[in-house]
Formats: structure tokens, C-alpha cells, sequence
């Protein structure tokens, strides 16, 4: 049981970085001046969670890591609007929730 | 029976033609080949990607110590497909974040999900139930809804 909860808090420590380093990412094709800062933070806080990912599969099935790391869809878009102020319309809000229950139902078996 | 004839003048012709070219425009500028191409690409990268990467994580030696780990890493074929692979969905997905919104491609590109899914279907003979199928179709309406949106935030500063 124990091992389950290290396993679920490190996949959800997985999507807010997910969402932090493709906010990142964007930045730097945004024509940010030090555009190469933006983009190497980005890679290497994508691939910080790489690495916390590849160790949380080992506390948990992948088709749990799957299920919980569709928050990332949450996550990005989240982070998106309120860093990047992108619009995120209305419509584009029933998508992503569409999709993250979509996705959710499709792996939570797998 | 009488065979209709058509009048087909050059004016009618042009007419259509304007239509057509200009109504393709117009679906180019809502979704640009060149975007829409670079998502296709990314979906099928993340697709092999996933599928290669399980396998290999499988692959690792069970006793969790990190220098096996990184040995075992550097020496086997399975995790250079996947670095491989992650350079590419790397500068692909920077080309596609040039044309358009992150909350519209990360969306989009969560397509995969089905992709794998088919496959593991389709080639590990994984079991398909009602629920994961009303999962898929789910999914695909989020994304027509996604596309319905405009691809990329109009501001300012990022017309200019």
C-alpha cells in the first residue's frame, strides 16, 4: 500500500513538471531573448521527470501511471493559460476534459 | 428520355473554381498543412515511442540497483531506439509549438493514447471491452472539439 502512494505522488510530481517544462519549451520559440536558457531549463526538467517517471514504474502498474499521468493534459493546459496567457475558450475546456476522461477510461484497464 | 443539357460557361467555371480555391484557404489558414503534418508525426513518434519504451523498461534488471540500471542502459539497443526517438519528437514538437498554442497541440497529440492502444489490441491481442471503446470515442470527440478552436492565441506582440 505504501509503495502505491510513493508510486502515485511521484507520477503527480511527473505532470506539474510536465506542465512547467513544455511551458518552457514554448517559451523559447515565443522569440524570447535568451530563448537557449528557456529551452535547456525545459529539457532538463523534462527529462528530470523522465527519470522520476521511469523509477515510479516500478511502485505501480503502467496502466495506473498511464491513468494518473493524463493529468497532464490538465496540468499543461492549466499552466498554459495562466503562464503563457494563451485563450483557453470554452470550448477548448470541454476538449481536454472530454479527452482526460476519454484517455482515463481507455488505460485504467490496461 | 430526354438527355439534359448542361450549360457549363467559362464564367460558371471560374466562379467554382474562386470558391473552391478560396474556401481551401480558408481551411488552410484554420489548420496549415505544415501543423497538421507535424502532429501526425508526433502522434506516430509517441506511439512507437511508448510501445519501445515499455519493452525496454521491462527489459531492465530487476534488482534496482542504479549502476546496473545505467550499464544495462548504455548497452542495450532497445534504450538508443528510445533516445533516438525522443531527439526527434523533441525538435518536432518545437516545430509544431512555432504554429500553434500548447494547450492546442498537447491535446491533439494525447491521440497516441488511442494509437497504443489499438496496437496493444491488435498485436498483443489485449482484451477490448465496452468501457475502453466509449473511452476512444470520448477522446476522438475532445479533439474535434480542440480543433474547433483557432489553433494559435492571436496577440500582439506575436503578429508583429
Amino acid at each position: 500500500m505504501g509503495q502505491t502512494a510513493i508510486g502515485v505522488f511521484l507520477v503527480v510530481i511527473c505532470t506539474l513538471l510536465e506542465g512547467v517544462g513544455q511551458v518552457f519549451l514554448k517559451k523559447s520559440v515565443l522569440g524570447a531573448v535568451r530563448w537557449y536558457l528557456w529551452i535547456s531549463f525545459g529539457v532538463v526538467i523534462l527529462l528530470l521527470e523522465t527519470v522520476i517517471y521511469s523509477h515510479a514504474l516500478r511502485f505501480l502498474d503502467v496502466g495506473a501511471a498511464y491513468a494518473i499521468s493524463s493529468l497532464n493534459l490538465i496540468s499543461v493546459t492549466f499552466m498554459s493559460r495562466c503562464l503563457l496567457r494563451e485563450k483557453v475558450t470554452r470550448t477548448r475546456w470541454i476538449g481536454v476534459c472530454l479527452i482526460f476522461i476519454g484517455v482515463g477510461l481507455v488505460v485504467a484497464r490496461a | 428520355m430526354q438527355a439534359q443539357q448542361v450549360k457549363i460557361s467559362p464564367v460558371l467555371l471560374l466562379k467554382a473554381y474562386g470558391a473552391i480555391k478560396s474556401n481551401w484557404m480558408s481551411v488552410r489558414k484554420k489548420f496549415p498543412i505544415r501543423l497538421a503534418a507535424g502532429l501526425l508525426l508526433a502522434i506516430l513518434i509517441d506511439t512507437a515511442l511508448q510501445l519501445v519504451w515499455k519493452s525496454a523498461v521491462l527489459s531492465l534488471p530487476d534488482d534496482g540497483s542504479a549502476w546496473l540500471n545505467v550499464q544495462a542502459v548504455l548497452h542495450d539497443p532497445l534504450f538508443v531506439c528510445v533516445i533516438f526517438l525522443m531527439a526527434c519528437q523533441f525538435f518536432n514538437w518545437l516545430m509544431i509549438l512555432r504554429d500553434a498554442d500548447l494547450s492546442y497541440a498537447q491535446p491533439v497529440t494525447s491521440l497516441s493514447y488511442i494509437s497504443v492502444f489499438c496496437l496493444s489490441v491488435l498485436y498483443l491481442k489485449e482484451a477490448v471491452d465496452l468501457i475502453q471503446i466509449a473511452g476512444i470515442i470520448i477522446v476522438l470527440a475532445g479533439v474535434w472539439f480542440i480543433s474547433q478552436t483557432d489553433h494559435v492565441t492571436q496577440s500582439k506582440e506575436h503578429e508583429a
